[in-house]
């Protein structure tokens, strides 16, 4: 490849031989002489194309975001001897190096080899590739160089961080047949006192109830309220319009996590999950139980990223189509558009249990932007108009409001059991 | 552990000290102008390059590095065309100080911050190999393009090549034309040939 020396040098003799004729003088026509010397030279041993073998390898594949990861480049020479070769590791900007470099400028012989050895820090979610390894081959006169690349690539799957919802108390209000930990206002297997029975033959002994028994005189069994398993669709929010903030702190990436912690909990308690993600695509998951089911799940979440012109409506026809209706629908929202209001009041009218999280994308903008005056005073605008928003939405559904900036759990926990019993 | 330097300081400063040479060398030229009219125009051409050169320095950028350098070899050139007369030995040895100073800032900038944190003796005493040899093509180069000129004059004033006629000028053109078209369509036709493979 010519570098703008070599032009720069080419354009100066051009122009002082043009000059040299113009002013019809010798002297300066034997000026155009020096840079083209500088050229020939140049040009009689010009840099090697270098051709590499490289072999990279990854402490891990998969990681969660925040985690380190360390990777180890060998490089080894397979052509003529490189007098000043750079190499670099070619990494997606979300990928932030902490330690090493995956970057060098160095001689390399025929047959020699360079290890690089760095370690990176994925900021973000996402399913990433490392490579290709670029390399050029400079000339001693800067006059041209050689590049390459060599096509080797690695993924590494990046997952959202998991949030502790162990003391959130999150459950679905209609219980399906299967065995779970949702009270299902119904007899049957549970640790929950429903009522007295009279005694009938086949009772388990330890199910008796002496005291009523010696009262009536008469054998009477207690008798328990069985806990079922529910449905729980997670429904993310990945519009293009709901991309507010940076690439780490945004209601998209904040969904993810908490649709992710979401779904670990609710699967947790031998509940079914299912997910929608409303992004360039809309893609679900169907309802299944287990932990298979996460890591179903995190595939899907693992590749959000804002996308798409869709009403929000939209997902509610997925819902119609593929899930039931006794399910309950978990929206995660940063509830940008007024749209969400109809679309809720909608499910709630085809009989669905809607709950909402709201990641607050005003929160997160606010902290973005330095306190200005009128700043403070948009912020209340819209804080204000969010509040109506909740409100109204609050009569179909309950909403949480959550920033951020705070835990999600703790968020939770002050709504206590959530979504509430009816 | 800090990271390695192979350049040597001399090399580090050197580009500026050639600079100082070369900028101190066309003031002088311009104060010994008696035309006060081309030293007047001179003098703003000059000022463009001090201008560029320092903004050169502050903002890290390259292009008015290259518009100083431009500024400061018209100057020189213009200078002796029109209003000192030319000195052949001089005006080359400008010339070939210029290349070697924009070289010598290429080569120090290439092999100053080495962006591995440990090199090994070995990659240490390869990249003063490498540095050795560039200085050493650098150096052939400089001598070769102040002596060949120098000869070509000789020979030509000598009576030996016509220099002045009209068919050698075309000649001299025609090869600096081919030289100009080899470089720029070298990378071209190289790029055709790696699609081709």
């Amino acid at each position: 490849m010519r570098t703008p020396l070599s032009s720069g040098l080419a354009a100066a003799s051009l122009g002082l031989l043009l000059l040299g004729l113009a002013a019809r003088t010798w002297q300066i026509v034997l000026l155009a002489l020096p840079p083209i010397i500088v050229l020939a030279i140049g040009s009689i041993a010009p840099p090697a194309r270098p051709r590499l073998a490289v072999v990279r390898s990854l402490s891990r594949e998969r990681t969660d975001s925040g985690h380190d990861v360390d990777v180890e480049l060998l490089v080894r020479n397979e052509g003529a001897s490189l007098d000043l070769v750079e190499i670099a590791d070619v990494l997606p900007r979300e990928l932030v190096v902490v330690r090493g470099t995956h970057h060098a400028v160095v001689s390399l012989e025929e047959g020699g080899s360079l290890r690089l050895a760095y370690t990176i820090r994925p900021a973000v979610k996402g399913d990433f590739v490392l490579g290709p390894v670029r390399a050029r081959s400079f000339d001693p006169l800067a006059l041209g160089s050689q590049d390459a690349v060599v096509d080797l690539r690695s993924p590494l799957v990046v997952a959202p961080p998991m949030e502790d919802l162990r003391r959130a108390t999150l459950q679905p209000r209609r219980t399906r047949p299967w065995f779970g930990q949702v009270p299902s206002r119904r007899i049957g297997a549970g640790t929950d006192f429903w009522g007295v029975r009279e005694y009938v033959a086949g009772d388990e002994v330890r199910r008796i109830n002496w005291k009523a028994s010696a009262r009536l005189e008469g054998l009477f069994t207690n008798e328990y309220e069985g806990e079922r398993s529910g449905d729980v669709v997670l429904v993310v929010d990945a519009r293009r319009d709901s991309f507010v903030g940076t690439e780490a702190d945004n209601p998209i990436e904040h969904a993810v996590r908490a649709a992710l912690a979401i779904a670990d909990r609710v699967l947790a308690a031998k509940n079914r999950v299912g997910l929608i993600v409303q992004r360039e695509v809309i893609d679900w998951v169907p309802l299944a139980f287990g932990r298979k089911q996460l890591y179903r799940i995190l595939d899907h979440l693992v590749h959000v990223k804002p996308g798409g012109d869709w009403r929000f409506s939209h997902a509610g026809l997925v819902l119609s189509r593929f899930f039931p209706r006794d399910c309950l629908i978990v929206l995660i929202t940063p509830l940008q558009d007024r749209d969400a209001l109809g679309a809720v009041v909608g499910l709630a009218a085809l009989g669905y249990d809607v709950a909402i999280l709201s990641p607050s994308s005003l929160e997160i903008e606010r902290r973005l932007r330095a306190d200005a005056g009128v700043d403070t005073m948009a912020y209340q605008i819209l804080a204000m108009e969010r509040a109506n928003l909740v409100t109204q939405l609050r009569r179909v559904a309950q909403v949480v409001d959550w920033d951020p900036a705070t835990p999600l759990a703790l968020a939770l926990r002050r709504m206590g059991t959530w979504p509430r019993p009816a | 552990m800090a990271s390695s330097r192979v350049t040597a300081p001399a090399l580090r400063f050197a580009p500026t000290a050639l600079l100082i040479v070369l900028e101190a060398w066309v003031a002088w030229d311009l104060v010994s102008i008696a035309d006060r009219r081309w030293a007047a125009g001179l003098s703003v051409l000059f000022a463009v390059n001090l201008a560029a050169m320092a903004l050169a320095r502050m903002a890290r950028r390259r292009w008015p590095r290259w518009i100083g350098l431009v500024a400061l070899g018209s100057t020189y050139v213009v200078a002796h065309s029109f209003a000192l007369g030319i000195q052949l030995t001089a005006a080359l040895a400008f010339l070939s100080l210029m290349i070697v100073q924009v070289e010598i800032r290429i080569l120090a900038e290439r092999f100053a911050p080495l962006f591995v944190d440990t090199l090994s003796p070995i990659q240490r005493k390869q990249i003063s190999g490498a540095l050795l040899r560039a200085l050493f093509r650098l150096a052939v180069a400089a001598i070769l393009s102040v002596g060949l000129p120098l000869l070509a004059a000789d020979l030509a004033t000598a009576g030996v090549f016509p220099v002045t006629t009209i068919p050698t000028a075309l000649l001299l053109s025609a090869g600096l034309v081919a030289v100009v078209l080899m470089v720029a369509l070298l990378p071209t036709l190289e790029r055709r040939d790696r699609g081709k493979a």
